[in-house]
C-alpha cells in the first residue's frame, strides 16, 4: 500500500495542492498574527477560523485532481485492470487527504515558533479544535474530488471553492442560533472575544460529526459507479445533520460554553505583596509582577494588598468578586505574545482604585481617578501609546492643582477619593476644593 | 463569419454562457432570499465577479492551442475582442441584477473586480497555462473575502472587497487588467505538450 501511495502521490496533484495550501493559510496566519499571540488555543481557533480560505482551496484541490484524471482520459485504461474498485479508489482518497492533513499541520507548525516562548497553558480543547479542523479539511478534498469527478468540466474546481466559501461563512447565518451556526460550519464560532475564550466539547464533537457526514457523503459521491446512484450520497448528509442537531448545544448552554473557567483561573506569585494573573496569561507573571508590586507600594496609604487580573467578559458576561483589598489589572497582549503597552499597567491599575467598583455605576469619575492615580506615579497624564487612551484636558488641569499643593495635603485628597469611590460616593470635588 | 462560429464553438463559448448565466442566477437567488437590503456586500460581489470569471477562463484557450498556433489569423484583434466580450458579458450580467430588487453593484466596483480579475487570469493563461490560470485569482479573492485589509497596503491587498473608492485598489486592478491583457494579447495561452491531449468529448 506505501508503494502505491508513493505513486499516487507523485502521479497526482496531491503535492502541489498541499505545498499552495500551506502557502495560502501561511500567508493569512503570519498577515495576522495579532490575532493569536495569545496563545496555543487562540493559535488553534484561528486557523480554523481561516478554514474559510483553506477549505474551499482544499475543495478545488480535489475538483481540480478529478478533471485532471478525466482530462488524462485514462479512466478506461484504468478500468481495464483486473483489480476491484476499492483498490482504485483508495489510494486517490487516502493520498488527497494525507496532501490537505500536512498542509494544515504544517501551516499550523510555521506559525508555532512566534509564541513557542512566551505561550504556555495548553488545554486538551486545543487538541480537539486542531483535530475537527484536520476533519474538515479531508471532508473538504473528497467532497471536491467527487463533484470534481461528477462535473468534469475546468471552471468546476473554483466555482465549487466559492460555493464552499458561501456555505462556510455566509449561509450558516441564516440559522437561528450561534450553536447551531457553528456547528454546520468548521469555520464559525471561532472568533476570540476574550483570551480565556475556548470551544465546547460538544459544539467540536457536533462539527466533527457534521463534517465526517460530508466526507462520507463525498465518498459515496465519488465511489458511485453510476451516477443514477449519487442521491445515495443525502442518506450520510441527512443521518450525519440529525446527529449534529441533537449533539449541539444551543442559546444559553452554547454562549456559556465558550469560555474557558480553566483559563480564567487565578495564578498567583508565591511572596507578598500578592500578584495575580489568569492561567491563560501565566507566561506574563514575571513581567507584570515588578510593576503590579510597585503600584501597590504606592497604595500603602489604602487597605489595597493585592493585585489581580481583571478577568471579566463581554460574552458571556462575567467579571470578578470586587475585594476590598485588591486592584485589579487590565491585561492586552501585542503580536509578540508580550504586554501591549507596558507602561499603561500601573496608571490603569490605580485608575481602577480610584473609580471605585463596576457596581457605582454613574457615580464613577474617571477624570478625578485618572488625575489622582497620575499624581501617585508623578507622571502627567498624556495621550499616547503607553499613557491615556485620548487627551483628557480636565485631568490634566486636576493634576497640575495637585501638583501645586503641599504634598501632604495633595495625599490627603487622593486618599479621600479612594475613600469615597470605594463607597460609591461622587469623587467630583474631592480634588478640586478650594485649599485649607 | 464562419471563421467567428468555429472560434466560438472551438472555445466553448456556448457552454460558458450558460454556466455564466447559471452562476449569476445561483448568486443571486440567495441574495435575494437572505438579504434584506438593495445592495449586496461586497463579499458577495466579489465572489460572484469570481465565479463570472472562472467560467470566461475556460474559454481563454481551445482543446489544442498549439494547433490553433499555426492558423494565420489576426491572432492579436481575436484576443484582445475576446477578453473585451468576456468583460462585456460579465458587466452585462451583473447589469440585469441592477433592475431587480437585489442589486450586484455598485457598478464601479463590478468593474474593478471584473476588469482586474480577468486581467489577472489572462496573465495566468499566458504564464501557466488555462488549466492552472484560476489558482491565483481564487486564492487571492477568497482571502480577500474572508480578511478586508485597511490602510494603504491592505487595500492594496484585497483590493477585490474594498469600496469602489478606494484608489490603492483601483490603481492594482487597473495594472492587473493591463499587464494581463497586454500578456495574453502579445503570447496568448501557454501552450505545452499536455494541451495535445484533447478533451475527450471533443474526440467525438
Amino acid at each position: 500500500m506505501n508503494r502505491i501511495i508513493g505513486i499516487e502521490l507523485r502521479r497526482s496533484a496531491a503535492l502541489g495542492a498541499a505545498l499552495l495550501i500551506a502557502v495560502a493559510g501561511t500567508i493569512v496566519l503570519q498577515a495576522t498574527a495579532g490575532r493569536w499571540s495569545m496563545g496555543w488555543m487562540a493559535l488553534a481557533m484561528t486557523q480554523r477560523e481561516y478554514l474559510a480560505v483553506l477549505s474551499p482551496l482544499a475543495m478545488a484541490a480535489g475538483a481540480w485532481q478529478s478533471y485532471r484524471e478525466h482530462r488524462a482520459n485514462v479512466a478506461e485504461l484504468l478500468a481495464a485492470v483486473p483489480r476491484p474498485r476499492p483498490q482504485r479508489m483508495v489510494p486517490i482518497l487516502a493520498t488527497t487527504a494525507l496532501a490537505v492533513l500536512v498542509a494544515y499541520l504544517v501551516t499550523l507548525l510555521a506559525a508555532a515558533p512566534r509564541i513557542a516562548d512566551t505561550a504556555r497553558y495548553l488545554p486538551p480543547a486545543a487538541f480537539v479544535v486542531v483535530a475537527v479542523g484536520l476533519v474538515a479539511m479531508i471532508a473538504s478534498v473528497w467532497l471536491g474530488l467527487a463533484v470534481g469527478r461528477l462535473v468534469p468540466a475546468l471552471a468546476t474546481a473554483p466555482a465549487l471553492a466559492v460555493i464552499g466559501f458561501a456555505l462556510l461563512i455566509l449561509a450558516p447565518h441564516a440559522l437561528p442560533d450561534g450553536g447551531l451556526t457553528a456547528a454546520f460550519s468548521p469555520a464559525m464560532g471561532m472568533s476570540m472575544f476574550s483570551d480565556y475564550d475556548t470551544v465546547d466539547g460538544q459544539v467540536s464533537a457536533a462539527q466533527a460529526l457534521w463534517m465526517a457526514a460530508v466526507a462520507v457523503a463525498g465518498v459515496v459521491l465519488f465511489a458511485v459507479p453510476n451516477r443514477k446512484f449519487a442521491f445515495a450520497a443525502l442518506l450520510p448528509l441527512a443521518i450525519g445533520a440529525t446527529a449534529t442537531v441533537l449533539v449541539v448545544p444551543t442559546g444559553d448552554a452554547y454562549d456559556q460554553g465558550t469560555l474557558d473557567p480553566v483559563a480564567q483561573e487565578l495564578v498567583c506569585t508565591d511572596g507578598t505583596p500578592r500578584v495575580c494573573v489568569s492561567r491563560a496569561h501565566e507566561e506574563l507573571l514575571p513581567e507584570v509582577t515588578p510593576k503590579a508590586r510597585h503600584a501597590l507600594e504606592l497604595l500603602t496609604k489604602t487597605s489595597i494588598v493585592e493585585a489581580h487580573e481583571d478577568t471579566s467578559t463581554v460574552s458571556p458576561p462575567t467579571s470578578p468578586r470586587s475585594r476590598a483589598d485588591t486592584a485589579l489589572m487590565t491585561i492586552t497582549l501585542d503580536q509578540h505574545g508580550h504586554l501591549a503597552h507596558p507602561r499603561r499597567l500601573e496608571p490603569t491599575m490605580l485608575t481602577g482604585v480610584f473609580t471605585g467598583p463596576l457596581s457605582c455605576g454613574d457615580n464613577r469619575n474617571f477624570t478625578v481617578a485618572t488625575a489622582a492615580a497620575y499624581w501617585l506615579l508623578d507622571r502627567e497624564p498624556a495621550a499616547g501609546p503607553d499613557g491615556l487612551e485620548f487627551d483628557d484636558p480636565d485631568a490634566v488641569k486636576l493634576w497640575k492643582g495637585l501638583q501645586a499643593l503641599p504634598r501632604a495635603e495633595a495625599e490627603a485628597r487622593v486618599v479621600a477619593v479612594y475613600q469615597a469611590a470605594r463607597k460609591c460616593q461622587d469623587t467630583t470635588h474631592l480634588l478640586s476644593r478650594g485649599a485649607r | 463569419m464562419t471563421g467567428l462560429i468555429l472560434y466560438v464553438r472551438s472555445r466553448q463559448v456556448p457552454a460558458a454562457l450558460g454556466a455564466a448565466v447559471a452562476g449569476t442566477a445561483l448568486a443571486w437567488l440567495p441574495a435575494t432570499a437572505f438579504s434584506v437590503k438593495g445592495e449586496v456586500s461586497s463579499t458577495v460581489l466579489a465572489l460572484t465577479v469570481l465565479l463570472l470569471v472562472a467560467v470566461a477562463t475556460t474559454t481563454l484557450g481551445g482543446p489544442d492551442d498549439t494547433l490553433d498556433r499555426t492558423a494565420a489569423r489576426p491572432w492579436g484583434w481575436l484576443r484582445i475582442s475576446h477578453l473585451a466580450t468576456a468583460l462585456g458579458c460579465v458587466l452585462m450580467l451583473l447589469l440585469a441584477t441592477l433592475l431587480t430588487g437585489t442589486r450586484f453593484g455598485p457598478f464601479g466596483c463590478a468593474v474593478r473586480d471584473a476588469a482586474g480579475l480577468l486581467g489577472l487570469t489572462a496573465l495566468g493563461t499566458a504564464t501557466v497555462g488555462t488549466a492552472r490560470s484560476w489558482f491565483l485569482p481564487l486564492g487571492w479573492t477568497l482571502g480577500a473575502a474572508a480578511f478586508p485589509g485597511m490602510g494603504t497596503a491592505g487595500e492594496a491587498l484585497t483590493w477585490q472587497t474594498q469600496a469602489f473608492d478606494s484608489r490603492p485598489a483601483a490603481v492594482v486592478a487597473a495594472v492587473l487588467t493591463a499587464t494581463g491583457t497586454a500578456a495574453y494579447v502579445s503570447r496568448g495561452p501557454r501552450t505545452t505538450a499536455g494541451d495535445l491531449v484533447t478533451e475527450p468529448v471533443r474526440c467525438r
